[in-house]
């Protein structure tokens, strides 16, 4: 019940700005990202910190982390409008902010697919129309691109995206990474998991037996860390094959990067 | 306790030991088993059973000694700030990116965190040439909480996406078992072990209180250093082997007791051996409940061990047991 109550009123002040607000909040960086894309650079007076890209961002004042950003921070940073997700933030910050009368918009795209409406339906609230539609356009005709040109796919493969080896988790349902190996025309063999990011059984990677692997770069040295584990895979398809490819965290963050990200694991593929 | 009893118990835990190796998410028959099931069992399930058995004896054994030489059936092994030393010291490693020592980084950190506070109670607990009991508990439990508050502290200011690897860690998780880790495990938790068993003489009468102790032909405070030390060594290698498992090191001795009596002769080994069969059901129910998925075990055990915990209570009574 309370969430409704929450979301119907958040949708109650989140009518369409006439002119784009000079003040913006960024509460998750994917969001950031996108706020950067649109151009929007100068009227981001605030971040999580956990926006690191693009590299300007980090120069942009932190107001704390996604679950739990500084309420005060946020207030004295005197914000028009306060960007929030369904991912990551927690729904009583937007019920406090609108306590101080401060405007709070929920950008609600969680798959890929949903990505570039919901790119548009912020600009509308930020009255960019244009700007995001140009982004979105860009973003729906890199992605019909990318499934046209796998559409001819040999044969429909088994993946698996590692996030992290030890313990090993790797990317579930729900995760644009998940769309992007659909989208790729293969079949990600932790799909029917119950999270999005499930800490994964290494028996049932071995029983399941990818045909391959993709490995996400983190901050560490990933490569290291991931030759006990592929050791312990090496009687799996993709490992003997030397099918196992270490891709870039383009796919982390529902934003502009995803294409990269899926142009990036189209290219090991080919 | 008669020597049939004593190889039934042993012969009991040997079965569920090996049945855990078999059973999981996929039923592996040995006789049958294919290549890629005799990979498994290889390198994936059989370490991991032997680094359960491992830690759960540590554990089992060191809360018997624990409880033991405090005098205090609620002291368990974590209760000397040697967990959150391990888990604090692995948390930094993780998050500062210290790989130098390659796929043994974190179970070094941890067993380094682990020593280094068990060193400190040490210094605390002592006070003229004396470990003495009370100090060592207090010192424990003050240290543990300023340990847990630097590590939440460190948890709550980091975006560093090593924190979901180090609270997983937190948690207790079997699934990083490696062959290569297994033989300083064996070293260091059957050195404590031996040292425990072997005095467990001295530690029936350390229960009975110093003087008596003394007057039976103890050295009291040599015998209690020395079991000091053995739980520090136990401990240390079970927290860095797989993180921090709770319930065994409190629970099992308790249950071991109501079940056989207080005669440590048997109630160690039997702690031992029994917190090892334990942890291995904890995870085997671990990754066979929700495939693909796995539970860390140190959630399985509290879940399955309290209930039954409190059902012995119930059934006998702790205090004249």
């Amino acid at each position: 019940m309370l969430p409704i109550v929450i979301v119907s009123l958040l949708l109650s002040v989140t009518s369409a700005f006439a002119e784009t607000p000079k003040r913006i909040i960024s509460l998750a960086p994917n969001v950031t990202e996108i706020l950067f894309a649109l151009g929007l650079d100068n009227s981001v007076v605030g971040v999580t910190s956990f926006c690191d890209y693009p590299e300007r961002a980090k120069d942009k004042p932190k107001v704390g982390g996604m679950s739990n950003p500084s309420l005060e921070r946020v207030v004295s940073l005197k914000p028009d409008i306060v960007i929030m997700t369904t991912d990551g933030n927690p729904k009583v910050f937007a019920e406090r902010l609108q306590s101080f009368r401060i405007q709070t918009y929920v950008f609600g795209a969680r798959t890929l697919s949903e990505l570039p409406q919901g790119i548009r339906a912020l600009g509308l609230a930020l009255g960019m129309r244009e700007k995001a539609d140009l982004l979105a356009r860009e973003i729906e005709s890199s992605l019909n691109n990318l499934s046209r040109s796998s559409f001819h796919a040999s044969r429909k493969e088994k993946v698996l995206f590692i996030i992290w080896p030890e313990p090993l988790i790797v990317a579930g349902p729900g995760t644009a990474i998940d769309d992007a190996i659909g989208i790729l025309g293969h079949h990600n063999i932790a799909a029917k998991s119950r999270s999005s990011y499930p800490k994964y059984s290494i028996e049932e990677t071995i029983l399941q037996s990818p045909d391959i692997i993709f490995i996400g770069k983190g901050h560490a040295d990933i490569r290291d860390l991931s030759k006990g584990l592929l050791k312990k895979l090496s009687w799996v398809p993709a490992v003997k094959n030397h099918r196992v490819f270490f891709v870039s965290d383009n796919l982390y963050r529902l934003g502009p990067r995803v294409i990269y990200g899926i142009e990036e694991m189209a290219a090991c593929l080919k | 306790m008669s020597k049939i009893k004593l190889a039934a118990l042993f012969c009991a835990a040997l079965f569920v030991m090996l049945l855990s190796l078999f059973l999981g998410s996929h039923v592996i028959n040995p006789f049958q088993a294919s290549d890629v099931e005799r990979e498994i069992l290889i390198s994936i399930r059989l370490p991991r059973v032997i680094v359960a058995v491992l830690m759960g004896m540590a554990l089992g054994a060191s809360g018997a000694v624990l409880q033991g030489i405090l005098k205090n059936p609620l002291a368990d092994p974590y209760i000397l700030g040697i967990s959150s030393g391990a888990a604090l010291s692995a948390t930094l490693g993780l998050l500062s990116g210290v790989y130098i020592f390659g796929k043994f980084s974190i179970p070094l950190t941890a067993f380094i965190g682990a020593s280094f506070i068990s060193i400190v109670v040490g210094f605390f607990g002592w006070k003229e040439g004396k470990l003495l009991p009370e100090r060592l508990l207090l010192a424990g439990v003050g240290l543990s909480f300023l340990l847990y508050a630097m590590l939440m502290f460190l948890i709550s200011i980091s975006s560093h996406e090593g924190i979901r690897r180090a609270v997983l860690w937190i948690f207790g998780d079997l699934s990083i078992a490696d062959w290569s880790m297994i033989p300083y495990g064996i070293v260091f938790i059957i050195a404590g072990l031996y040292i425990s068993v072997s005095r467990a003489k001295a530690l029936n009468a350390l229960m009975l209180g110093d003087e008596i102790a003394h007057s039976l032909g103890f050295a009291v405070h040599k015998e209690r250093l020395l079991f000091f030390l053995s739980i520090s060594l136990m401990t240390s290698a079970s927290v860095s082997l797989g993180g921090t498992i709770g319930f065994i090191g409190l629970l099992i001795p308790h249950m071991v007791r109501f079940i056989m009596g207080a005669d440590n002769r048997f109630v160690v080994p039997l702690s031992a051996l029994y917190g090892g069969v334990f942890l291995c059901i904890a995870d085997l129910i671990g990754r066979s409940l929700l495939p693909p998925m796995e539970i860390p075990s140190g959630i399985i055990t509290a879940l399955v061990g309290s209930p039954y915990f409190l059902y012995l209570l119930r059934k006998r009574d702790v205090l004249t047991a």
